[in-house]
């Protein structure tokens, strides 16, 4: 197990150079030039080469590369003369766009996410999982109906849509909640319940939806094997021999979950743009647009980790959930 | 300053340039360019409260001084967090509130003879936040902060081009600004202070300076707050309000400065205690909130436009009229033809004529896009604009607003020479691509040939500023740093010009408008500007497509709201909260 994990994580730490060399490279080609982006109103070519210069874009792309890579271990200046500044490590880059360092704007944005990543996937699974359970203990019957036409409804809202209902419904005509902003729970835990439930919801109801017709289907499959058949023989009571085949039927919801929330906590891009949650995929979305390569590239390597531990997270949980599951 | 800001989040979120001049005030939805603006949605004003702002916007551009170039930021900071020497007053009387008062300093300046020196004297009593008074040493230090292009960018570069410091063989100053020291004793020269006095030496007669310095990047800044690169996030206030949190992508917080002396200013109400600016709201969010006026929202007030698809709504339902505004936007928005490329005029004038105005403007948005323009200066600015005739008789005859093809293939017959193939250079958007594909089509009709060159927004600027680039017509859109034409016409057409998209280099242009820009006659300089400006529409230098137009919502117990002619914004510094 301690060989597998340990090779994993190097494969992981591989994956992110790779990730982080490509990143770079298509920045590179990109017809976006970011000295011109912060040339400023008075623009002439004289200062897009200065820009150039200062951003560090006149240096080769493996130059530029190197120092990125440097950062990260050992810190970087910034500016020069009485206007310089340090960027300690670990230093994703500086946004000059934003006039922050990467890594501070990652970490003041990642709790952001995770709480509205967490909060939706407690309440999805809350949601999706017994109504799956519920919809293949009564298949064919009008609860199991239900809950797959509502499975499906959900499934087919966009997520934008969903939310700008929610708000226009709640906010804007009841007014039972505040309008969307981000309070943090520690400065007001009961408004920032008020002002998470509608993005909670907006992403629980989208993933409910999939995950009752998993939770159904894996049921469904599970409940139809051999092994049921004999323990249902031998005379076990029907809870006991469901509760056998919810446990193998984990395996792939174990898996979706996993990507799932992995996703989420990369960034949800729509959910923290509709309820002005300042989040990393609201982040994402800005650099993009501003061609902010240090945050771009942050960002990039920030997801693509989430996405990498979640995976061996799910991988080693599988030992737990099926027995039959060895890691080697 | 200065063009539009591109982008998809051009609507609302960042319109890049500085004055703005926007003739007609009050909620109302027929206003007219030069109609006298009515009283905001106003009674006595009420001190208390908290005034919201709302925005999708990420953060404000620029809260530095020296780097805030945005009319609606520079029109925040110079009411809330940073005064300059002088500042305009809040009215919505167009000419009284586009004339600058003295704020920092006691008057508006003293020029010498020639208006190439400039002195200004301090108040007493004007104090940071932290107790300690503005100084003129403040205001010294702030100034040179421009000249740090390393670390101070996007500001306005007046000091750099106006101020009388030697410049080295590539054209840059000689001073490199404050961090390096590099070449301060230039400076120390330009800029003096002798007790609460400050000189600025200039290197030309600019009888206007005293304009120029109601800009941000002649704000004092005291050096030992000074942060640099990262002053953006925490301003030290000399204003009514200083700053309680600043957290870009949620939220800007002023709470009131006790340390700022409301004797020393005769300009702002400061009325609310607090100021909550909230930013990142979703554009279609912030939309049916301000129409929705909702109890928490009523206090509220947003600098972004109304969503095109609410227009029709907002504008034809009275239980809006009167908090929505219908007003000019700071800008003329009009195609560059490059004279370098395109060197006959009457080639030039065949492309104005063949062009199909109506088409553009219409799908620009139509009435609310904007009104059809007739040069590059707009009414709004006040005495400088005078109808061109443009479209009267400046081409030779009359010229529809959907264009006359047939008089175009005659202007081109006339000339003796081919038209040249013509690239269109614009910046890619939606609206952008249908009025290239309008402008190609009617030009077509006249014969002439026309390629489209779409450009990502991001890099447009970039693009078209280089003459190597930049093809025969560049999209651009402008609007004047303070209201005198002498930011745009330079600015615009003259060789040393930051926005000559026409690359027009005509000597005995360039002394008509250096006599324009010496005429210390306010009246009699008015009076160049016209004729230089109808002069530029004759020489066809542009194709000028509409004086831009934008719509606002702000909440019903929002009282001393209209648009104010200076920034074309809010008029912060007098908002106040109703009971």
């Amino acid at each position: 197990m301690g060989g597998y994990i340990l090779r994993r994580l190097a494969s992981i730490i591989v994956l992110l150079i790779l990730i982080s060399m490509v990143t770079f490279g298509l920045f590179s080609l990109l017809p976006t030039d970011p000295a011109a982006l912060t040339c400023g109103k008075s623009c002439t070519p004289a200062i897009i080469e200065d820009n150039r210069e200062r951003l560090g874009l006149d240096q080769p792309v493996p130059v530029q590369y190197w120092e990125f890579v440097k950062g990260i271990f050992v810190g970087r200046t910034y500016g020069s003369g009485t206007a310089a500044f340090e960027c300690e490590a670990p230093c994703l880059g500086y946004s000059f766009r934003r006039g922050e360092e990467v890594t501070k704007l990652l970490v003041d944005r990642f709790p952001v996410t995770a709480q509205l990543a967490i909060g939706a996937a407690i309440l999805w699974l809350a949601i999706g999982v017994p109504a799956g359970i519920l919809a293949a203990r009564h298949r064919g019957r009008w609860i199991d109906k239900t809950a797959t036409g509502l499975s499906l409804v959900a499934y087919s809202f966009p997520s934008f849509f969903l939310g700008y209902v929610l708000i226009f419904v709640f906010v804007i005509r009841l007014g039972w909640l505040p309008s969307p902003a981000y309070v943090a729970p520690t400065q007001d835990f009961g408004e920032f319940l008020q002002l998470m439930i509608l993005p909670w919801l907006t992403m629980a109801l989208l993933y409910a939806g999939f995950y009752t017709r998993l939770t159904r289907t894996q049921m469904l499959e599970t409940m139809g094997e051999d092994y049921i058949r004999t323990a249902r023989a031998k005379g076990l009571p029907e809870r006991v021999v469901q509760r056998h085949g919810l446990r193998a039927g984990l395996t792939p919801l174990l898996t979706a979950f996993g990507i799932d929330l992995a996703g989420l906590l990369a960034g949800a891009v729509i959910a923290e743009t509709v309820f002005s949650l300042p989040g990393i995929g609201r982040l994402a979305i800005d650099s993009v647009s501003d061609s902010d390569l240090p945050v771009i590239t942050g960002t990039v390597l920030a997801a693509a980790g989430l996405i990498l531990v979640a995976n061996l997270v799910v991988d080693l949980l599988y030992g737990v959930v099926d027995p039959r599951v060895r890691l080697t | 300053m200065r063009r539009p800001t591109l982008g998809w989040r051009a609507a609302g979120l960042v319109a890049a340039g500085a004055l703005v001049l926007t003739a007609c005030g009050g909620g109302g939805t027929t206003d007219e360019p030069g109609q006298e603006p009515e009283e905001g949605a106003a009674g006595e004003p009420v001190t208390g409260g908290t005034l919201k702002l709302l925005s999708q916007q990420e953060q404000i551009l620029h809260l530095d001084p020296q780097r805030n170039y945005t009319g609606e930021d520079l029109a925040l900071a110079s009411a809330y967090l940073s005064r300059t020497l002088t500042q305009y007053p809040y009215t919505t009387d167009v000419e009284e509130a586009n004339t600058p008062v003295a704020d920092l300093a006691t008057d508006t300046g003293t020029p010498n003879d020639d208006a190439t020196e400039w002195q200004f004297t301090l108040k007493d009593g004007v104090r940071w936040e932290d107790g300690s008074d503005v100084t003129c040493e403040d205001v010294k230090y702030g100034v040179s902060r421009t000249f740090a292009t390393d670390v101070i960018t996007d500001g306005p570069t007046y000091a750099i081009s106006m101020l009388d410091i030697p410049t080295d063989d590539e054209g840059s100053s000689q001073y490199k600004g404050p961090y390096t020291g590099e070449g301060q004793e230039l400076y120390d020269e330009a800029v003096t202070c002798d007790g609460n006095t400050i000189t600025f030496r200039l290197n030309r007669s600019v009888p206007d300076f005293n304009y120029t310095v109601t800009l941000q990047s002649f704000a004092p800044v005291k050096e030992s707050e000074d942060t640099g690169e990262q002053y953006d996030d925490r301003v030290f206030s000399n204003g009514p309000y200083q700053i309680e949190d600043y957290t870009p992508g949620q939220q800007l917080i002023l709470v009131r400065n006790e340390e700022y002396d409301p004797e020393t200013d005769d300009i702002r109400g400061s009325y609310p205690d607090r100021i909550e600016y909230t930013f990142a709201v979703d554009p279609n969010v912030l939309d049916q909130r301000m129409q929705a006026d909702a109890a928490e929202d009523q206090t509220a007030i947003t600098p972004d436009s109304v969503l095109t698809a609410s227009l029709a709504t907002v504008f034809n339902d009275p239980q809006f009229e009167d908090r929505r505004y219908n007003e000019f936007d700071p800008y003329v928005r009009y195609i560059a033809i490059n004279t370098s490329k395109v060197p006959n005029v009457l080639h030039r004038r065949a492309i104005l004529a063949a062009a199909d105005r109506a088409a553009i403007l219409q799908l620009a948005g139509g009435e609310f896009a904007g009104d059809p323009a007739d040069g590059t200066i707009k009414p709004n600015i006040g005495q400088d604009y005078a109808p061109t005739g443009l479209w009267e008789e400046l081409l030779g005859q009359e010229i529809p607003l959907e264009g006359d093809p047939e008089y175009a293939k005659q202007l081109i017959e006339e000339s003796g020479e081919p038209m040249p193939r013509l690239t269109y250079d614009y910046a890619t958007s939606p609206d952008a691509d249908r009025g290239a594909v309008a402008l190609q089509e009617a030009l077509a009709r006249a014969d002439i040939q026309v390629r489209l060159n779409p450009i990502e927004a991001g890099s447009y600027y970039g693009v078209v500023l280089n003459e190597n680039q930049q093809n025969e017509l560049s999209l651009a859109g402008w609007g004047p740093d303070w209201p005198n034409a002498s930011t745009i016409i330079p600015e615009l057409f003259g060789t040393q010009g930051g926005f000559n998209l026409s690359r027009y280099n005509n000597p005995e242009f360039e002394e008509r408008v250096a006599e324009a820009l010496a005429e210390q006659d306010r009246a009699a300089q008015a009076a160049l500007w016209q004729e230089l400006n109808a002069f530029t529409m004759e020489e066809a230098l542009v194709l000028p497509t509409r004086f831009g137009r934008e719509q606002r919502l702000h909440g019903s117990k929002v009282g001393g709201a209209y648009i104010w002619s200076p920034y074309g914004s809010w008029p912060y510094g007098q908002l106040y909260v109703m009971e």
